[in-house]
């Protein structure tokens, strides 16, 4: 049976796998930001402690994706689900691109700006609002963008352990040296990382244009 | 916004230093008064301290020692925001808020106060008529205005709340000569009639002479001399004397380059 | 290079590579393979530790290759030389017929059928069967006094099913099995590396899982597999299958693996599984405990 054939022949299947493989990349991204944006901003002001956290959060990646599956699995609560574990460790792969791209999209912002802002009046929280997020806005996007095509791509290493999503289709491809099925689960997990790459990339662009 | 209450000096400064720890001080030890409708000009050569002053007043920089009094109270007693909103603030750059348009840089601080929707675009438009800028620019945005344009806006700005005291760093230095006296020009009409206590720093003076009711000359941190613009022109003091020969030599090479500045205290040997 | 020196040089080339054409055949190592669970591993180990102290020939391993299928083709390729399979997978997965009953019918056929397709050598089992063995947690069992899988299929409504890769896709499992006893779940089934399927049931991802009758942890965890009652499953008898090109090649290599026939049974295969499993031993060590036990 060919790819077109299986697509056809099991068309449940597969958007079911692709939704579930779009929840594991959507909520690790999610969280992601939610951490990356505050924290972010803490660290750009502070150099010392920027290098710190950005180290620490960096040597996450010299952890191969599988091997952190598999530390996850002795944490407590978090080791007993598998979409737990598979959605942890995505949101750390997709905190570094969010968490740089935040820090280097605020420091980014012409001093001049913030200077004129902070010397008329405005207060810091002011700054950060009006002045400093939006401008740092199309950086962060191209982080969140990076963040987006990676856990897509990771969270097809996800099926190994039982969380789902499109991996599954090629791990039972893989089983049965059956490329139909490899590429039923490929195919889809590429598409969804190209569609999101030219939606962020249009937004990224968008948002440098007017600054 | 209300005009000062006592008949104190809108700014004092009473020895006033400031010194980046393990360094020298940019500031030192520097007495001035400036009063109420004054236009004070900080002049001196890159390096004398004249930004850092400006930057003590709105408490960009905190001094680290002596007192600085605005308004006859001492300025860490003010509160930060609502002492900054006091001051207009206008620099070299401008820096305009990339992202808004002229309207919304204008009437950023208005909103941020909390003035209602009319009330702001009037004052938007009475500011752009007040720099000589046309009301078609209110949905311009900063990078399709022109160098001179950006700066009238900047000033438009700092002028929003009405402040009775304006601080301006180099305002018309990135500006091409013509346009520079042009607007130079216009600031001092402007000046006229507004009547604001303004602290104006530049290195340029012409536009000292033109548009201060006093200068105050600056030399490593130090006040070298306080002059009405006619007893700058006048005096034999060496330090104004050495700058008004920097200025009237043409400037073809032959200019006596002025000399060195005298060293600050805690420079290194 | 001065005239003498070249010509010894010269010699030494070609003697070196004269000598290394004429042991050609036999330099080369002895490739074992194994499947990607456990047990797969230990009986590849005791395979490839009883050629090299039997024949003295050098042995590679190549281990944990992705299933059946993987091994297969590596072993039609000529990739590897040698691996142990279950004659029920053979029969229905790898040469895609219909099931049998009767441990000798089914290793018959498959005998034929693998010698007369691909030249493969089946040897004769090594001693036990590993089944699939469907299993649920020992308080469930307990609860609800379930013995069979007829009996278990009431319960599926409520219940998800935890199974590998391999088994949701061949003849013989997912699809099979679920017609065979009316299995509808709520589920698609939640599929993992076969290592996660009982650490899954125990923390309740799942309720069922299909794992092997000879893992070390089913009695160990405490899991209840409930019987074949119907017979779906055909016998799944473990035989090495050896390519016979090199049984030609090696001819002491028959003589060594067949040494190992009916030498090891399933209580002894579900001491070695616990052993790695629950012990955290290593392979090769419990293969070589086994071994020299047996003296082989």
């Amino acid at each position: 049976m060919n790819l077109l054939d299986y697509l056809l022949a099991h068309p449940r299947e597969v958007l079911t796998l692709t939704l579930e493989h779009i929840s594991l990349a959507g909520i690790s991204v999610g969280i992601a930001i939610l951490v990356g944006l505050p924290l972010g901003v803490a660290i750009a002001r502070r150099p010392a402690l920027a290098r710190m956290v950005l180290g620490v959060v960096n040597s996450i990646y010299v952890v191969p994706s599988l091997a952190l599956f598999g530390f996850l699995f002795a944490v407590p609560w978090i080791g007993e689900r598998a979409p737990r574990m598979a959605i942890v460790a995505l949101s750390l792969y997709a905190l570094l691109p969010i968490l740089r791209n935040v820090c280097a999209g605020i420091l980014g912002v012409d001093p001049a700006v913030v200077d004129a802002g902070r010397g008329l009046g405005l207060t810091d929280g002011q700054i950060l609002r009006r002045v400093e997020l939006p401008l740092a806005l199309g950086v962060i996007v191209a982080g969140v963008r990076v963040a987006v095509v990676l856990a897509i791509g990771i969270a097809t290493i996800a099926a190994a352990i039982g969380a789902g999503g499109l991996g599954e289709l090629i791990f039972r491809g893989l089983a049965m040296v059956n490329n139909s099925l490899i590429f039923a689960g490929a195919l889809p997990a590429a598409l969804l990382a190209l569609v999101a790459d030219l939606s962020l990339g249009w937004m990224e662009g968008r948002l440098r244009e007017r600054v | 916004m209300a005009p000062p209450q006592s008949s104190a000096p809108a700014i004092a400064l009473r020895g006033t230093s400031y010194r980046v720890p393990g360094g020298p001080a940019l500031v030192d030890s520097l007495s001035l008064e400036i009063p109420v409708g004054a236009t004070l000009v900080l002049l001196g050569r890159s390096g004398c301290g004249k930004t850092t002053t400006l930057r003590l007043m709105n408490r960009l920089l905190e001094p680290t020692a002596g007192d600085l009094l605005i308004e006859g109270r001492p300025v860490k007693e003010w509160d930060l925001i609502r002492l900054r909103r006091r001051m207009g603030y206008a620099i070299q750059d401008v820096g305009l808020f990339p992202h808004y348009t002229v309207e919304r840089n204008i009437g950023l601080l208005p909103a941020v106060e909390g003035w209602p929707a009319v009330r702001i675009r009037e004052r938007v438009r009475e500011l752009l008529a007040l720099v000589g800028l046309d009301d078609s620019l209110v949905s311009r945005f900063p990078r399709e205005l022109s160098g001179g344009q950006r700066q009238r806006v900047g000033v438009a700005r700092a002028l929003a709340l009405d402040p009775p005291v304006l601080l301006m760093d180099e305002p018309f230095g990135a500006l091409d000569a013509l346009t520079r006296a042009e607007l130079q020009g216009e600031f001092a009409r402007l000046q006229q009639r507004l009547g604001k206590t303004v602290v104006l720093v530049t290195h340029d003076l012409r536009e000292a002479l033109l548009l201060g009711s006093q200068i105050a000359l600056l030399e490593a941190g130090h006040l070298a001399g306080l002059y009405t613009p006619e007893e700058f022109q006048r005096t034999s003091d060496p330090p104004a004397l050495a700058y008004r020969n920097a200025f009237s030599a043409p400037n073809r090479g032959t200019a006596q380059p002025l000399p060195p500045p005298p060293r600050r205290s805690g420079d290194p040997a | 290079m001065p005239g003498r020196a070249s010509s010894i040089l010269a010699l030494a080339l070609a003697a070196a590579w004269g000598a290394s054409a004429c042991g050609g055949a036999r330099s080369r190592p002895i490739v074992v393979a194994s499947k990607n669970f456990t047990e797969q591993a230990v009986l590849g180990e005791l395979l490839a530790q009883r050629i090299e102290q039997a024949t003295h020939l050098p042995v590679e391993r190549r281990f944990y290759l992705a299933g059946t299928y993987i091994c297969h083709q590596a072993l039609l390729a000529g990739r590897v030389d040698l691996y142990v399979e279950y004659t029920g997978t053979a029969l229905t997965a790898v040469l895609k017929e219909p099931p049998l009953s009767g441990s000798a019918r089914v290793f018959e056929r498959v005998r034929g059928e693998y010698a007369r397709r691909w030249d493969l050598t089946v040897l004769p089992s090594l001693g036990f069967e590993n089944s699939f063995a469907v299993v649920i947690r020992g308080d469930d069992a307990r609860r609800l006094n379930l013995q069979t899988l007829s009996q278990a299929a009431s319960h599926a409504p409520e219940w998800r099913l935890g199974v590998g890769f391999e088994f949701m896709e061949r003849p013989d499992g997912y699809a099979g099995l679920a017609a065979a006893y009316g299995l509808t779940f709520r589920e698609p089934p939640r599929l993992m590396d076969l290592g996660l399927l009982y650490r899954a049931l125990q923390t309740r991802q799942v309720d069922l899982a299909v794992g092997n009758s000879t893992d070390g942890l089913i009695s160990a965890l405490g899991l209840v597999p409930l019987e074949d009652d119907k017979h779906y499953f055909p016998p799944y008898e473990a035989v090495p299958i050896v390519r016979t090109q090199t049984l030609h090649e090696f001819p002491g290599l028959g003589a060594a693996l067949e040494a190992l026939a009916g030498r090891i049974s399933a209580e002894d295969m579900r001491r070695m599984n616990y052993a790695v499993d629950g012990q955290h031993r290593d392979a090769a060590d419990v293969a070589s405990e086994f071994l020299r036990a047996h003296q082989l």
